[in-house]
């Protein structure tokens, strides 16, 4: 949707797509870039060529390296991100049940928790880097810790 | 892997990685961090590992048999022994408490007592309806803590009963919706989505809002507009929808609810509007959750009705059990007892000033395994393995299920449990009254 709006809403079919909004939803997905619009590259339309440019950069973290940071001082080890990660629940099916993985780590989990604290054991298998489409959005293990402890920065 | 019991907190998770050398834990995987710190007082720099006696004003390491035999006198010299603690010890150890108890005509009490052991003995007369942690994962959905905050004090509590997925409904968290009622943001509000609930209420106005639910029970529609105790209509509407539609939902209740008032009696409205809402209910009910804070809070319970059948608190006279209205507040405030043995907890902290200083002008016998505020006032203190990590037995859970507690590494100087210190107790005061 953020992106729709600076987007030239015409309509003008230039790109391929019906509509505006499906080219905004391609775009999202990365099946499209924003120089394919043509009515974007007019000058009059620079400043929002600027703005896509900046957020998609953002979002796709062009060129930029996706950490996820535990605080170790606020984590209390509940074991939430363990659970609710869809990477440990594929490779680790007992971990949905609230129970906690086995040791030593499936060798594509995420997140264990070891000595009262949170661990991330390897990031080479989140979802924001191996999954396609939406599913690159994940965001739930920052989400939902209830101490604010997980951070995931691009840097 | 084997996988262990830990005993940091009620909820008694049996599923913590322990790598240990036989002497020390080495690493703990799985458990949280209030568990990791239960298997660090193993090697904590205040464990106490000789039995100490005190003898003009300071305490001294003393054998065994000395202390034991100090103990005995100073029991036999009384004839109205306090007893309390008992929630961080074992079912046997406390079976052995009240077996001791019996034989020297003393008053038993645990922590529950002040604490959620109250919601229990109201329960008699009402009846209530409890639930397992295992029903809430796999049908559970509908969660409401009312004045609790799990993700501070329980951590792994919201991890199990909100986050992970059921056998039967292949859904977790997406199926339950979270109810919170509390007067200040608490941790827990962290992990709401966007179908929960936060309500807001005004501290010490749960009774308004109980009173409204009641009256309201089954219409949604005479929801006074103006809303109560702070919530506004449309919440209480939400709050009322999902109390009534929900198929399995679980109340969790926190020390929040269970302070007392002068007044009325937040309880037993609860357990009414708990019971109001059941007999409605057409497809599913409400069940309570009650959060304790010791691992075996809810055991004595257990111990003292399966065994003597009451519940928490015992009094004996003439080896017989008696009735009692006494409280374990009421008989520290009278200074109806002569001598106390305090098992597995730091009572001295934990009660206020006025009681805990008529409690420290008697003799005091402790059995407990680290130097806390009330041994630097004990007269007598045996010290204990650590239950759950250096002997094993049975506790039950905040949900009342029972589980083993196994042994993981050996004590160090071979100290006993705490039930078999209390089992000689009981032997030597038998045999010296055979004498």
């Amino acid at each position: 949707m953020e992106l729709y709006k600076h987007l030239p809403k015409t309509n003008c079919k230039k790109c391929g797509k019906p509509t505006c909004m499906a080219f905004s939803l391609d775009l999202l997905q990365g099946k499209v870039k924003v120089d394919d619009c043509p009515p974007l590259l007019e000058a009059k339309y620079k400043k929002q060529y600027e703005t896509l440019k900046e957020m998609l950069g953002s979002e796709e973290g062009q060129q930029k390296e996706l950490k996820i940071n535990v605080d170790e001082d606020l984590c209390d080890g509940c074991g939430i991100c363990v659970t609710v990660c869809p990477v440990n629940a594929r490779y680790c099916p007992s971990s949905l049940s609230g129970k906690a993985p086995d040791y030593p780590p499936e060798e594509h989990q995420l997140f264990q928790v070891v000595g009262g604290k949170c661990e991330l054991l390897k990031i080479e298998h989140c979802r924001r880097l191996e999954a396609g489409g939406r599913e690159r959005e994940c965001r739930v293990c920052e989400t939902y810790c209830p101490r604010e402890a997980v951070k995931i920065e691009y840097v | 892997m084997k996988r262990f019991t830990c005993s940091g907190c009620s909820l008694l998770c049996d599923d913590i990685i322990v790598k240990s050398d036989g002497l020390f834990v080495t690493e703990v995987i799985g458990a949280c961090l209030k568990g990791k710190e239960r298997f660090d007082l193993v090697s904590a720099p205040n464990r106490i590992t000789k039995p100490m006696i005190r003898s003009n004003g300071e305490l001294k390491q003393v054998s065994w048999d000395e202390a034991y035999e100090k103990a005995t006198e100073i029991i036999k010299n009384s004839s109205n022994p306090l007893l309390y603690g008992f929630s961080n010890v074992t079912c046997e150890a406390q079976e052995a408490g009240m077996k001791l108890a019996q034989q020297i005509n003393g008053f038993i009490d645990s922590n529950a007592s002040i604490c959620q052991g109250k919601f229990l003995n109201k329960a008699k007369n009402l009846g209530i309806n409890l639930t397992t942690i295992t029903e809430i994962i796999n049908k559970g959905d509908l969660i409401i803590l009312w004045g609790a905050n799990p993700a501070e004090t329980i951590p792994r509590l919201l991890n199990k009963v909100l986050f992970s997925r059921g056998k039967f409904r292949m859904t977790g968290r997406e199926i339950k919706t979270l109810v919170i009622i509390d007067p200040i943001k608490t941790a827990s509000f962290n992990v709401m989505g966007v179908r929960d609930l936060a309500l807001i209420i005004e501290p010490n106005k749960d009774i308004d809002l109980i009173r409204t639910l009641k009256e309201e029970c089954c219409s949604a529609d005479s929801v006074p507009s103006e809303g109560v105790a702070g919530i506004d209509q449309s919440d209480l509407k939400r709050l009322l929808l999902h109390l009534t539609g929900a198929e399995n939902g679980v109340i969790i209740l926190g020390q929040g609810v269970i302070q007392p008032h002068p007044d009325y009696d937040l309880v037993e409205e609860l357990l009414e509007l708990i019971q109001m809402i059941n007999e409605r209910q057409v497809k599913g009910r409400i069940s309570l959750l009650l959060m304790g804070g010791h691992f075996n809070m809810a055991g004595f319970d257990h111990v003292a009705l399966s065994n003597y059948g009451s519940f928490g608190k015992l009094e004996f006279k003439n080896n017989q059990i008696v009735q009692t209205e006494n409280t374990l507040i009421s008989k520290i405030e009278k200074d109806d007892f002569d001598c106390s043995i305090i098992v597995g907890t730091d009572a001295i902290a934990h009660l206020p000033q006025s009681l805990s200083s008529k409690l420290a002008n008697k003799p005091l016998i402790l059995i407990d395994n680290h130097s806390t505020t009330t041994s630097h006032i004990a007269d007598v203190i045996f010290p204990t393995s650590i239950t759950g990590i250096e002997n094993g037995g049975l506790a039950y859970r905040l949900d009342q299920v029972p589980i083993e507690l196994q042994k993981i590494v050996n004590p160090p100087n071979n100290l006993p449990s705490d039930e078999k210190v209390l089992t000689k107790f009981f032997n030597s005061l038998n045999q010296g009254g055979a004498k």
